[in-house]
């Protein structure tokens, strides 16, 4: 552990928050169930997410069965779901699992495992603090998530079964007359409370990022996870409570009988079904970038560890991924292209969307350029990261078809919309994620996993994830709805269903895929091979301390002087004989540490 | 691990700063967290500001033909009790800052009553619209008056729970001067929700 008093005892940054140590705490329900510690906050945070994971992932299977054999019992777990139906997947039951899978996966799994989980483990110890700032709001946040879930769980066993106006919620499928029953709004009430939790989460993260960073530790010499995690905290604590107001306003519709969102032929004066949809997408848009921008962090921190180069052009990263935020803000009129908005407006959403491409190409051409001529190293993180440049890609070029109104007026609503965004926010996020767990996993466990069975498992999710969402593309080109229960009782769509039969196959390898990850997983967390302090052999904070973590992160706090990609620096080579160097050591004949921080 | 424990600050603080400065920074912290918090929380009342403006931008008429009109004398008070709250809530925190601590609980028991009376006045406000004939379930201008005015008042109530959980220690006569930091961030919170009453009461009951 490397820790440099001189220079850190006469350091003069006036605005660095002193942290005390506080006490371990010794009960089991202090140490883990009720716990301040950002650590295991972000461990709790993870396990939520990988169980809700799983059962959306389940739903997906369900789906999927139902889209290549409908009509036939859903194989094992059939029997007790759907138990009614005699197994088969009723239409009811099919509208509330494909909204009640974009729901979970989106709120519950990849938030709490990218935000909730990673942010709060990455955060703090990336910056060189002891915790957040607010741990008690920190438990909160996690608490609120888990009475939120209980909600939402909740709402299976109501009469009528749970929401089916889909994940989006629209009006007037979504008020009273459409979805009639407890369970919808439960699904109200659940999504607000978990929106509470990710506001609770984004005020943390906003303030310790300004307020707990390390001495020395600049805004551009944080690693480009936090980077990320912070833009994400700010979107959230800006357009949350958007959507905060549109489910008030739909649960006093629901509940007390007020009129906001009931067309206005009933009505004295209208409601309006699409003020909806403005709240909604005003909300949504910059949530796509919520759910990416983690994992856009992360690969751009992953991809320089692994290059063993420095991130080629570090601040215009940065700059581009702020500037997604300021654009996500102003797009979100592209969703409702066909809610006959006035063309002009139209044209003025689609000419912003399409430059969203460029800071998305910034960062993209940053990857590459950091990969090139690079030493590349390939273990699963990397892997996983390499991945996720390639579906984002992907998932980014067929969005321009989407955002341009012409060709979107065709494909609005079908299959090529799910492609799109299952590559986009799905795919990427969730090889995302699985890159965060490899790669800090021996930091959260100090623990290794197998290497061996992570290479398996990601060729076993990389290659059906890409076919299943790329044969979803062709399937929507060719004219099929998305939301169709038995798309095979059309004629039209006919010629498509060996496709949907196709699609369905590779879905369940995914699936099955993952059986090797969770294996890992838990084998790791109680019998891996011990890890060291650095395995990965980098130079961002957390890696100069013990794995895991003792309580409180560092017992002295770091002073930051080194950027936090100093690959093979041909100083630090010639007096270390490393290729990388810790952003709390001074590069060899730099200039004294103090100097340099003040 | 408990040789680590309590081994005092392990920045070691500038000299040229003012006693307890570690304090301070606390208070800096919690005040930006707070701001965050009340940024958010503007933004969930733009939302429902925006969604009035729509359905608004959408009727023909406005208030929609056959629909009563709202009162304006009464709402007009409570802005103006209201906002007297917050004035006598910034003037006990005022003599709080400026160690004058005896005259605070006086202050803030004007700041309590000031937002009871508020309260009071709605609910009679709501009673008589209501019997006026317009309900929340009668047509969408019921559902903007009643929607947005009785989500402000639950933060109200909120507000007027945080103040009471200051005035019982204030009551009992304990000298809230170190809790400075605290009374203020819940000062915070009851000026925001005044300022939202005030764009409620122009957009609602006078435009």
């Amino acid at each position: 552990m490397s820790t440099h008093d001189e220079a850190h005892d006469s350091h003069g940054g006036g605005e660095h928050e002193e942290q005390h140590i506080h006490p371990e705490p010794t009960s089991f329900i202090r140490k883990y169930v009720f716990s301040t510690d950002h650590k295991v906050i972000a461990k709790q945070f993870i396990w939520l997410g990988l169980c809700w994971l799983a059962i959306g992932g389940t739903m997906a299977m369900m789906i999927r069965w139902q889209l290549a054999n409908p009509g036939k019992p859903f194989p094992i777990l059939g029997g007790l779901v759907f138990g009614a139906s005699g197994g088969v997947v009723s239409p009811a039951s099919y509208t509330s699992l494909f909204t009640m899978h974009g729901t979970i996966m989106i709120f519950f799994a990849i938030t709490p495992i990218m935000i909730g989980g990673f942010g709060n483990f990455c955060i703090p110890l990336m910056i060189g603090a002891r915790d957040m700032i607010f741990p008690l709001l920190n438990a909160l946040s996690f608490w609120f998530m888990v009475l939120s879930s209980c909600v939402l769980v909740g709402s299976f066993f109501v009469p009528m079964g749970a929401a089916a106006a889909g994940w989006t919620n629209y009006p007037p499928l979504s008020v009273n007359i459409g979805t009639p029953g407890l369970g919808q709004t439960m699904w109200v009430l659940g999504i607000f409370l978990a929106g509470t939790s990710t506001i609770m989460g984004a005020i943390n993260y906003i303030t310790t990022v300004i307020r707990l960073r390390a001495p020395g530790m600049g805004y551009f010499k944080m690693p480009l996870t936090v980077w990320g995690l912070w833009l994400t905290a700010i979107l959230n604590a800006l357009f949350v409570p958007v959507l905060g107001s549109a489910l008030i306003l739909q649960f006093m519709d629901r509940v007390l009988g007020t009129h906001f969102f009931v067309a206005g032929a009933f009505v004295k004066g209208g409601g309006d079904p699409l003020l909806y949809q403005h709240l909604f997408w005003i909300f949504g848009h910059p949530e796509v970038y919520i759910l990416i921008l983690p994992a856009w962090g992360v690969i751009s921190d992953l991809i320089p560890f692994f290059a063993r180069k420095p991130a080629y052009g570090y601040k215009l990263s940065v700059f581009a991924m702020s500037m997604v935020c300021v654009l996500s803000a102003l797009v979100y009129g592209h969703h409702m292209f066909t809610t006959s908005m006035s063309p002009l407006l139209g044209q003025g959403f689609m000419v912003l969307t399409m430059i969203i491409s460029v800071p998305a190409e910034i960062l993209f051409l940053n990857w590459l350029h950091t990969m090139w001529h690079g030493a590349i190293r390939t273990p699963p993180p990397m892997m996983f990261a390499l991945g996720v440049v390639f579906v984002f890609g992907l998932g980014g070029l067929t969005g321009l078809y989407l955002a341009t109104i012409s060709t979107d007026l065709y494909l609005h609503d079908t299959y090529f919309v799910v492609g799109h965004f299952h590559l986009t926010m799905a795919a990427a996020v969730f090889l995302g994620s699985f890159a965060s767990i490899y790669f800090w996993f021996p930091k959260m466990f100090g623990r290794q996993m197998n290497m061996g069975l992570a290479k398996l498992h990601f060729w076993l999710s990389f290659i059906p994830i890409n076919v299943v969402f790329c044969i979803m593309l062709a399937v929507g080109l060719g004219g099929m709805q998305r939301r169709l229960y038995d798309p095979s009782v059309y004629t039209t769509f006919q010629s498509l269903q060996s496709l949907n039969v196709w699609i369905s196959r590779f879905a369940y390898l995914l699936f099955f895929g993952q059986v090797f990850f969770v294996y890992n997983f838990v084998y790791s967390i109680f019998r891996g091979e011990k890890a060291s302090e650095n395995p990965w052999e980098v130079g961002t904070l957390e890696w100069t301390i013990p794995s895991p973590p003792p309580h409180h992160n560092y017992d002295k706090i770091p002073l930051v002087v080194t950027g936090p990609h100093e690959f093979n620096n041909p100083a630090v080579l010639k007096a270390t004989g490393r290729d990388w160097i810790a952003q709390d050591v001074p590069i060899p004949g730099d200039l004294p540490a103090e100097s340099q921080s003040a | 691990m408990n040789a680590l424990v309590d081994t005092g600050p392990a920045v070691v603080m500038p000299s040229h700063l003012p006693a307890a400065p570690h304090a301070r920074k606390r208070e800096r912290s919690a005040y930006l967290g707070m701001a965050i918090f009340l940024g958010t929380w503007t933004m969930m009342f733009a939302g429902l500001f925006f969604s009035y403006a729509v359905v608004r931008n959408d009727a023909p008429t406005w208030p929609p033909i056959g629909e009563p009109r709202l009162p304006i004398g009464l709402p007009a008070l409570n802005t103006l009790l209201l906002l007297g709250s917050s004035a006598t809530l910034a003037k006990g925190l005022k003599r709080l800052r400026t160690g004058r601590a005896t005259a605070f609980p006086g202050w803030l028991a004007a700041t309590i009553v000031l937002g009871v009376l508020f309260l009071a006045l709605q609910i009679h406000v709501w009673l008589s619209v209501s019997e006026g004939g317009l309900h929340a379930s009668t047509g969408i201008y019921g559902s903007v008056f009643y929607g947005l005015t009785c989500f402000h008042a639950l933060h109200v109530i909120a507000g007027l729970v945080i103040l009471g959980a200051i005035a019982v220690p204030a009551f009992a006569g304990r000298n809230l001067t170190a809790r400075y930091n605290l009374v203020r961030l819940s000062a915070m919170f009851w000026h925001f929700v005044d300022v939202v009453w005030v764009v409620m009461f122009v957009t609602v009951y006078v435009l």
